[in-house]
């Protein structure tokens, strides 16, 4: 009797909580819902805000605070007055490459004064400038027009980081109507590996029959892969020497020698002799 | 004495040669640049690269402590390897001879670096596991975790700490996170992280 006497309360409070419990989950469902809800409507005011744009007087009424700043605020579109000023445009950044005399005296400089992290980053602004030169270079030498594809020189591109693994690409574009080649040109590049992995396997062995998605193939002479694939079309990928390559993309090519013969327009030992392959 | 001397001088020798590379190669790079052979150019500044990374980390080998608390470094296994590319130069030295052995790696522009700042940004994810923590060394975040091997049941700590982009690592074998703590207090982490700059 005793022990019953020493459960009794204890069973008592196990059947006061066990609702508790079930309440406390019903209440919190509660408060998500409402906080879901609350949520799911600033959002939809904000985006009629943005969609419709809201007239001054209604933006006084409604939020005053803002009200004040956007209004003082410098050349404000009264159109989209959500408050912030909206870029109209500028000149943008200056692209001119690091000057790589001027960073490789910097480095000199720092390099001498045992300031090694300055050194380091002079140096990589160094390397950077002359990546982009380079590029540019490439990019120089590279035909106007490819399968009477012109070239697209709004496209015209050089990346680099400075870092040298994650490389230095090249990339231009030609296209005509709905006809487009576009080639990249990838030097230090990680992905290296995998495409001399594709080349020296031969459990990738070329198959007859059935649907071909790609094969080996040679281009000049060199070694590459040509893939082909309903939505995106040809893509032949060179490597190039130890450690660049070359990757073609051709939309909307009647046929594979019809990839071949534009890619064949590029002067491979010329791109290879100035990216220092052998 | 005699044999510290002579490493010192054949240390002093290694570090005079370096910079001697540098040099070179700076002068090769600038010669080729205005004879625009911009592809020379660019590989005289990559090897160049690789002797300021290791230079560089000779000068951080310097900064580290001779002693942690008890334990002696190994002057034999300090290590300077520098690669210019991917993994960056990794600066390596190790204390105690025993059971109880600590070791300081630095890894320099460590693109492991991005995952552990991740870590370190969102402290109730590190504090979580019960098995890591953020601690601070000289106000600069770290993270301490304790590692316990699956076969023996031994416990070892690793305290991971980013320098800008680099990466300092400090394994403590059969100490206990008291002991590993004190090692890094002995850690000059400010300097450090000027030098790793």
């Amino acid at each position: 009797m005793k022990t019953y006497g020493k459960l009794l309360p204890l069973l008592l409070a196990m059947g006061m909580l066990a609702p508790a419990t079930t309440n406390a989950q019903g209440f919190l469902n509660k408060i998500k819902q409402k906080a879901n809800d609350a949520a799911e409507k600033a959002l939809d005011k904000k985006t009629d805000e943005l969609l419709n744009g809201k007239k001054k007087g209604e933006e006084n009424t409604t939020n005053p605070p803002n009200a004040n700043t956007s209004n003082n605020g410098p050349g404000i579109n009264t159109g989209t007055s959500t408050g912030s000023p909206r870029n109209k445009g500028g000149a943008g950044l200056v692209t001119t490459p690091p000057d790589v005399k001027e960073n490789l005296t910097s480095a000199e400089a720092s390099f001498k004064a045992a300031n090694y992290g300055e050194a380091r980053y002079s140096l990589q602004q160094a390397i950077l400038g002359v990546e982009m030169e380079i590029g540019q270079e490439l990019l120089k030498s590279l035909p106007e027009t490819i399968a009477s594809l012109p070239k697209q020189a709004d496209k015209d591109q050089v990346t680099s980081s400075g870092w040298g693994w994650a490389g230095l690409t090249i990339h231009r574009e030609y296209l005509k109507e709905d006809k487009q080649l576009s080639m990249t040109i990838a030097n230090n590049a990680l992905m290296m590996n995998a495409i001399n992995l594709y080349l020296n396997n031969s459990a990738y062995a070329q198959t007859t029959g059935g649907n071909q998605k790609w094969k080996q193939t040679k281009l000049k002479g060199n070694k590459a892969v040509i893939e082909y694939d309903e939505s995106s079309g040809y893509k032949l990928s060179v490597p190039l020497g130890q450690s660049s390559m070359i990757m073609f993309e051709g939309i909307n090519f009647a046929t594979e020698q019809d990839l071949m013969a534009a890619a064949s327009q590029f002067d491979i030992d010329l791109i290879k002799k100035t990216l220092g392959e052998k | 004495m005699k044999t510290l001397l002579y490493s010192i001088m054949l240390i002093a020798g290694i570090g005079t040669a370096q910079a001697q590379e540098f040099n070179k190669q700076l002068s090769a790079a600038r010669t080729a640049y205005s004879a625009k052979k911009l592809e020379e150019s660019r590989f005289a500044m990559q090897q160049m690269m690789q002797e300021l990374n290791i230079i560089a980390g000779k000068e951080v080998l310097k900064l580290l402590p001779a002693k942690l608390e008890a334990l002696n470094s190994n002057p034999a296994n300090d290590n300077v390897s520098g690669a210019s590319g991917f993994a960056g130069v990794v600066i390596h030295r190790d204390y105690g001879t025993g059971a109880k052995t600590a070791v300081v790696d630095i890894i320099g522009n460590s693109p492991l670096m991005a995952s552990i700042n991740a870590i370190l940004s969102l402290p109730f994810v590190a504090s979580a596991g019960g098995n890591q923590k953020v601690i601070k060394l000289e106000g600069y975040k770290a993270l301490l975790q304790k590692n316990t091997d699956t076969e023996t049941n031994k416990i070892s700590y690793e305290i991971q700490l980013p320098l800008n982009s680099s990466l300092l690592t400090l394994k403590a074998e059969n100490s206990t996170e008291d002991e590993i703590k004190k090692f890094a207090a002995s850690i000059p982490v400010s300097q450090l992280a000027k030098t790793l700059q």
